[in-house]
């Protein structure tokens, strides 16, 4: 048996409603104790003393939306770098879409995948099985074997389901699994060649624009589904005010919607494109300053469930274009945290809310492992000192994938140290 | 013979001189928004010296000034163009520099080559402005912050086309006198045009009165808030209109359900002479080129003598684009002085 005891911390846990000093005991890699107001006292048999020094100790975060290059681009990002970026994030759980090469559709995949990382010894990776085959969006995969090999969602990754039949169907069998449908929700149609949002920048600067209702036609239509299927369906990276009203509306009326966003869509706007600088290409695209003001409020609301870091490896070639034709997408893993925390630092949430957002409730949507500083609960938390101010260099980040919009920008909130099952896999003092 | 012709070269030379050369506050003219009214107005005055010595020259090509002597100039253009390309060639002679086309047909952009690799190659060739035709909007921006050259955007996908809109002003500014005041409509294809940003932005800073006649699928949004006025039927949209200048319908940059027809284009949005009583009693017609005659416009009027500036607009391309060349020319020659001397 094997204690280590973390001494001087502030324990963050949303899921007990807590913010108190105290202390947190892991007993052979399962929180086994958790002391608010207490400090001093020693258990006899500690192992390990960690003394925090006022860091918090919170649950690891649950990042719902990760995109994996390997296997298929692994000079973009293998699993050994992706594990790393999040462990430095203080990523204890990552759900990866299936969007790799070949496209995880199968059993075969999901388990190659859970094996390798599982070998890895780091943060947990869950993985999405396709929606559909190939997520060419017409025939269903086989989500049955995928679940049973370990898939925790399904999802068509970077497209929307477009064919409503395809989408019901997929809903109501997913719904027969207990397993979410994720869903990025944007009408192919109405997105077609799509360089930025549609409004008067993107008038001015010639680029072609993606109307913000391409995301509330399909969350619209989804709830429709849901009606029909009865099944759990999650919005991800909701980004406008329309689609953000439609979520409310389905969650009023008692429907099992969740939803999630990423620190671009409220922290950026539009306007930051102005430039042509291809960092700034995300998709969804970068809306407006209105529509941004909505995602705040909406995570703060809880109309938003989670804060994910739609992590995107991208090669610096396929930035190093013209607007419109470089790919979209940016690195997320190293920021997540940090980018969240400027929302506590304006005040627009609690510390508490930010790591419900950032772990309770990803963890309770995907059902897995994490977001709990429960006794008997697996050991995924991380020390972090919520004040520590560095700056955001996309070349210090442990991804492989090193652009994102935040380039050279300061932020707070640094995480110490990262454990999984009780174990350190992240310690930034070593 | 001889001895006019020298005559007239020696009185163009005073007021050609590099000194009379049009300001910049930029090294490279990247797009007119932004621009401010002096700046466009000493490229218009100057532009129009240029009208005069050439129209006085006639078809003697040689050099009227040395402003570009031992200078290359390149061409770089991605996308097809005939009188873009042809009048920077001209322009550039004129003015005694060197000129390299480049066109992507043939090129080692056929390759798969880079925009920033192709930049990279060519700054390698030290040339003094890259003249840049692109189909991504940004593309010339891009390129300007990878060479040393300086960059004139010749067209950058739907974004702007500067000396389009100066060629333009100037062609409006030698008929008529002035640009303040006028009420000039531009319709057709706004939202596939480069051109039409790049006016409305030019014609707007020079207090023109600026209306946009388009059908509502070819009208992009918030473009009301670029300080136009927008109207949906051309009989309406020219009303009264000193200038009615006439977009390209951009088929090649169009998905195939902006209008049903071309016909039906033609029936409400093709510029004829009834449409045309409309306008102004002497209103002018403009296009950029190329045009497709019974589609936005009819031939009788685009080859209308009276009222038809297009062939004019033409020629004041050259004229517009001597202009940029030397304003530039001189900015860069102006900032290795200052470079000498620090």
């Amino acid at each position: 048996m094997t204690n280590i005891l973390f001494t001087n911390g502030r324990l963050i846990d949303p899921s007990q409603n807590l913010d108190a000093s105290g202390q947190l005991t892991i007993t052979n890699g399962v929180i086994s104790t958790v002391n608010a107001g207490l400090n001093d006292a020693k258990p006899a048999k500690a192992d390990k003393i960690i003394d925090c020094r006022g860091a918090c100790i919170a649950p690891g975060l649950v990042d719902m939306r990760v995109q994996t290059a390997d296997p298929g681009s692994e000079h973009l990002e293998d699993l050994a770098t992706l594990l790393a970026a999040a462990a430095a994030g203080g990523v204890t759980g990552l759900g990866c879409l299936p969007n790799t090469q070949p496209v995880i559709d199968n059993a075969a995949m999901i388990d190659s995948l859970g094996l390798r990382a599982s070998r890895a010894a780091g943060p947990r990776l869950h993985v999405y099985g396709a929606a559909t085959k190939g997520l060419a969006g017409r025939e269903m995969a086989e989500l049955g074997l995928m679940a049973e090999a370990g898939a925790v969602a399904f999802t068509n990754a970077t497209t929307s389901i477009g064919d409503s039949l395809v989408m019901r169907r997929v809903l109501a069998y997913a719904n027969m699994l207990d397993k979410p449908v994720i869903q990025h929700c944007e009408d192919a149609s109405l997105a077609a060649d799509g360089e930025m949002n549609e409004s008067e920048t993107s008038t001015r600067l010639g680029l072609i624009g993606i109307p913000s209702i391409a995301e509330a036609v399909i969350v619209e239509r989804d709830i429709q589904l849901m009606r029909l299927t009865g099944a759990r369906y999650h919005v991800a990276h909701l980004s406008t005010r329309a689609g953000i009203d439609s979520v409310r509306r389905a969650k009023a009326d008692g429907l099992p919607i969740t939803a999630d966003t990423a620190p671009p869509y409220f922290l950026l706007n539009e306007i930051a494109v102005s430039s042509y600088d291809t960092a700034f290409k995300l998709s969804p695209p970068l809306r407006s300053e209105d529509d941004r003001q909505a995602v705040i409020e909406a995570i703060a609301d809880g109309t938003i469930d989670a804060i994910a870091s739609d992590h995107v490896p991208v090669d610096g070639d396929a930035k190093a274009q013209p607007f419109g034709p470089s790919q979209p997408g940016a690195s997320g893993l190293d920021t997540l945290l940090a980018l969240t925390m400027t929302l506590v630092q304006q005040d627009q949430i609690s510390l508490l809310r930010a790591f419900e957002a950032l772990s309770f409730a990803p963890a309770t949507i995907l059902n897995v492992t994490g977001g709990t500083l429960m006794p008997g609960a697996a050991a995924d938390i991380i020390l972090f000192r919520p004040d520590t101010s560095w700056l955001v260099r996309g070349a210090d980040f442990a991804s492989l994938s090193r652009i994102t919009p935040f380039e050279g920008q300061p932020v707070q909130g640094l995480v110490d140290a990262t454990y999984v099952d009780g174990i350190c896999v992240f310690d930034r003092h070593i | 013979m001889n001895n006019v012709t020298d005559k007239i070269r020696s009185n163009d030379s005073l007021s050609l001189q590099a000194g009379n050369a049009a300001e910049l506050s930029t090294r490279n003219l990247l797009g007119i928004e932004g621009m401010n009214p002096l700046e466009i107005r000493s490229l218009l005055d100057r532009g129009d010296q240029f009208a005069n010595a050439m129209q006085q020259s006639g078809d003697d090509l040689s050099p009227l000034s040395d402003v570009l002597r031992g200078k290359t100039i390149i061409n770089l253009f991605y996308e097809n163009s005939t009188r873009t390309r042809v009048s920077f060639e001209l322009a550039t002679k004129r003015l005694g520099g060197a000129v390299l086309n480049i066109s992507v047909a043939g090129s080692s952009v056929k390759k798969g080559e880079t925009l920033l690799d192709t930049a990279t190659t060519l700054n390698a060739m030290h040339p003094h402005i890259l003249v840049v035709r692109h189909n991504c909007s940004g593309a010339a921006r891009l390129l300007s912050q990878h060479v040393d050259a300086a960059v004139i955007n010749a067209g950058d996908g739907r974004h702007e086309h500067p000396t389009q809109a100066l060629l333009d002003a100037l062609t409006i500014r030698r008929r008529v006198g002035q640009i303040e005041g006028l009420k000039i409509a531009i319709c057709g294809d706004v939202a596939n045009s480069r051109v039409a940003r790049s006016n409305i932005h030019l014609l707007g800073t020079m207090g023109a009165e600026v209306s946009l006649v388009s059908p509502a699928t070819l009208l992009p949004t918030g473009i009301e808030r670029m300080g136009v006025i927008i109207a949906t039927n051309l009989e309406e949209g020219i009303h009264d209109a000193d200038i009615v200048m006439m977009l390209r319908l951009q088929t090649e940059r169009m998905a195939g359900t902006e209008t049903p027809s071309q016909r039906e284009y033609y029936n409400f949005f093709g510029l004829d002479r009834s449409k045309l009583m409309r306008a102004a009693p002497n209103a002018l017609i403009m296009h950029p080129g190329p045009m497709n005659r019974g589609v936005e416009i009819d031939s009788a009027m685009a080859d209308d003598a009276q009222k038809s500036l297009i062939r004019t607009q033409v020629e004041m391309g050259v004229a517009a684009r001597m202009a940029c060349l030397e304003a530039i020319a001189t900015k860069l020659a102006n900032e290795n002085k200052l470079q000498g001397n620090g």
